[in-house]
């Protein structure tokens, strides 16, 4: 379990992380979901001691991380593929991690299979690709075998196989009873892979829900007509809680009524219609509506002055 | 017999307890050792250290005799030596490059850590952070350390027949004799670890690897011309490092201990804003 409480993070005067307050529950895989310089790596940092905090504290499994006694055996964390000497194998690399905490040689063989590292565990990290990065350093993680895991983008890089691999891992870990938080920016795949959601945007947790409620509270449903008729369906339509958007020629997406209204009232008026589908929201849509005012490096907005980002 | 519980929807557990060894100093001085001896760059510069040390032994042998003797080390006027002193000058002079070496190796192994990203890995199994850097100083010192005697032992043992054929010889044995050659293997480990305490100040191979040799190599020399021009800079003289290191392993020196106190104070200051450093700082 993690309780961040205020949690705050100042680089110089940009607030990175700006008095948070969440539960990370165990038995479930968390999603941290957020745009860009949101602090999702910041907090992550923070909560395995990286970073200080600036105000506020966060506890792991009810101490702070340094206080326990084996760390590694408390919270394993991939934090970016190169928290590892490009000079080293991979095998000596986890031998070296093992070591501080007397892990037996046998526990790092086991999760050079687990993480199908085999072919590669005697090689150079420095030839590695970015894939090979992430299962060297969610091997890095497992090591302990901890009860609170913290996965920064570990998708990032891999392959369809791995992707689904890392998705049936996070699951089963949890499943076990182990604390999971996960940050990604794939949406969909955190659809499927999460039970519960955190979303950060600049600093702050603006939601903290599973995911079914996160979908249903931010998005909504809509309906995508296809008809040779759309300025007379649109005109019909049109009252003030229906938003009509013009999708291509002759396809509109309407929100704001359901699928029947919308034939009924069509037939009705005699409009001939070619397609009428209920289109559910996604978990994209939903984050996409949550962030829309939060995200910092909003593509093409040329009014915003530009930030570093802070990556550290 | 045996009791039915329905068992619970995998959900529904929601404690895992961790269970097995913690850290410990053992362990994180093994750890510090694997790392050591897993880049290649730690093969290759220790062995240098040797080789450059036997060699120049070997070649400075050849070229002397009973009657050439030697040279003063801080004048450079040639004085005749005994045998011992004469051996001891042989089988150290290499290790003056050797220094060289270790100070890169002793940054490389904190400023490495830190460019590759290591350094996070490093800091999440340790998050107290000192003892780790504590046991990176234990290993990187005594690493260092042993390479410096099988340099200068080797060297000695190298030379030995061929001064012996030029009717010198001296006992490895002869306080004389292995008092600075321990001196000399004593002070390569220092540097290291030195070295080590800038590293961990600068976080970076270049800013580290210059100011080591600059306060090793650099520093001595400016101050000793602008010495001639200002005065006190001649008294500030021996308490630089390099100066007070020469001191400390100078044969016969009465000073040596001061010299050696004097190198202490240096790694002690290095290694203690270190250690306040990579407390503090964010990783």
């Amino acid at each position: 379990m993690i309780q961040a409480q205020s949690l705050t993070k100042h680089y110089g005067r940009k607030t990175a992380v700006d008095a948070v307050d969440f539960t990370v529950q165990p038995g479930k895989v968390t999603g941290f979901l957020g745009p860009n310089g949101a602090g999702k790596s910041t907090t992550m940092r923070m909560i395995v001691g990286l970073d200080r905090p600036s105000a506020g504290s966060v506890i792991v499994n009810g101490k702070p991380y340094h206080e326990h006694k084996a760390p590694l055996r408390e919270v394993g964390v991939l934090l970016d593929a190169k928290a590892v000497h490009t000079g080293r194998s991979a095998y000596n690399h986890l031998r070296a991690m093992a070591a501080t905490h007397s892990i037996p040689t046998s526990r790092v063989h086991e999760v050079i299979n687990l993480t199908g590292l085999e072919s590669v565990a005697r090689k150079r990290v420095g030839g590695f690709s970015l894939g090979m990065g992430q299962r060297l350093g969610i091997a890095a993680a497992l090591l302990g075998d901890p009860a609170t895991l913290i996965l920064d983008e570990p998708v990032n890089g891999l392959d369809p196989e791995g992707v689904q691999w890392v998705r049936k891992l996070t699951k089963q870990l949890a499943a076990e009873g182990r604390t999971v938080l996960l940050s990604s920016h794939l949406m969909s795949e955190m659809a499927l892979t999460a039970d519960h959601i955190i979303v950060l945007g600049r600093g702050r947790v603006i939601a903290d829900a599973s995911v079914a409620d996160i979908i249903a509270s931010a998005a909504q449903n809509t309906v995508r007509v296809r008809t040779p008729h759309t300025a007379a369906l649109a005109t019909l339509l049109a009252q003030p809680d229906v938003t009509i958007i013009n999708i291509e020629q002759g396809v509109i997406e309407i929100s704001g009524l359901t699928v029947n209204e919308i034939g009924d009232r069509a037939a009705a008026a005699q409009i001939s219609l070619h397609e009428l589908t209920a289109v559910s929201a996604s978990l994209e849509d939903a984050y996409m509506k949550l962030t829309q005012n939060e995200v910092e490096y909003r593509t093409g907005d040329a009014s915003s002055h530009t930030e570093a980002e802070v990556t550290r | 017999m045996s009791t039915v519980t329905p068992s619970q929807p995998s959900a529904a557990r929601t404690s895992f307890v961790p269970t097995g060894s913690g850290l410990s100093i053992t362990g994180l001085l093994r750890s510090e050792t694997i790392k050591l001896w897993s880049l290649r760059s730690t093969y290759w510069t220790l062995s240098l250290v040797v080789v450059v040390s036997l060699g120049i032994a070997v070649l400075m042998s050849f070229a002397m005799s009973a009657s050439t003797a030697g040279f003063d080390p801080t004048t450079g006027a040639p004085i005749a030596l005994e045998s011992a002193q004469m051996f001891v000058l042989v089988s150290t002079t290499g290790l003056g490059l050797g220094q060289l070496i270790v100070a890169v190796l002793g940054v490389l192994s904190i400023s490495g850590e830190y460019s590759s990203g290591m350094i996070k890995s490093t800091l999440t199994a340790v998050p107290n952070r000192l003892p780790a850097l504590w046991a990176k100083v234990v290993v990187l010192f005594g690493f260092t350390f042993l390479v410096g005697l099988i340099s200068v032992v080797g060297s000695f043992l190298a030379v030995l027949p061929i001064l012996g054929a030029k009717d010198l010889t001296a006992s490895l044995f002869d306080t004389e004799v292995i008092l600075p050659l321990l001196g000399n293997a004593l002070f390569l480990a220092i540097i290291a670890v030195f070295a080590l305490g800038i590293g961990t100040i600068l976080r970076s191979s270049a800013g580290g690897i210059a100011t080591v040799l600059g306060i090793t190599l650099l520093l001595p020399t400016v101050l000793a011309v602008l010495s001639i021009f200002i005065e006190w800079i001649a008294d500030i003289m021996p308490y630089l490092f390099t100066v007070a290191g020469t001191t400390m392993i100078t044969p016969n020196t009465m000073e040596s201990w001061q010299g050696f106190l004097i190198v202490l104070v240096w790694v002690v200051v290095s290694l203690g804003v270190a250690a306040l450093l990579l407390k503090r700082r964010d990783a």
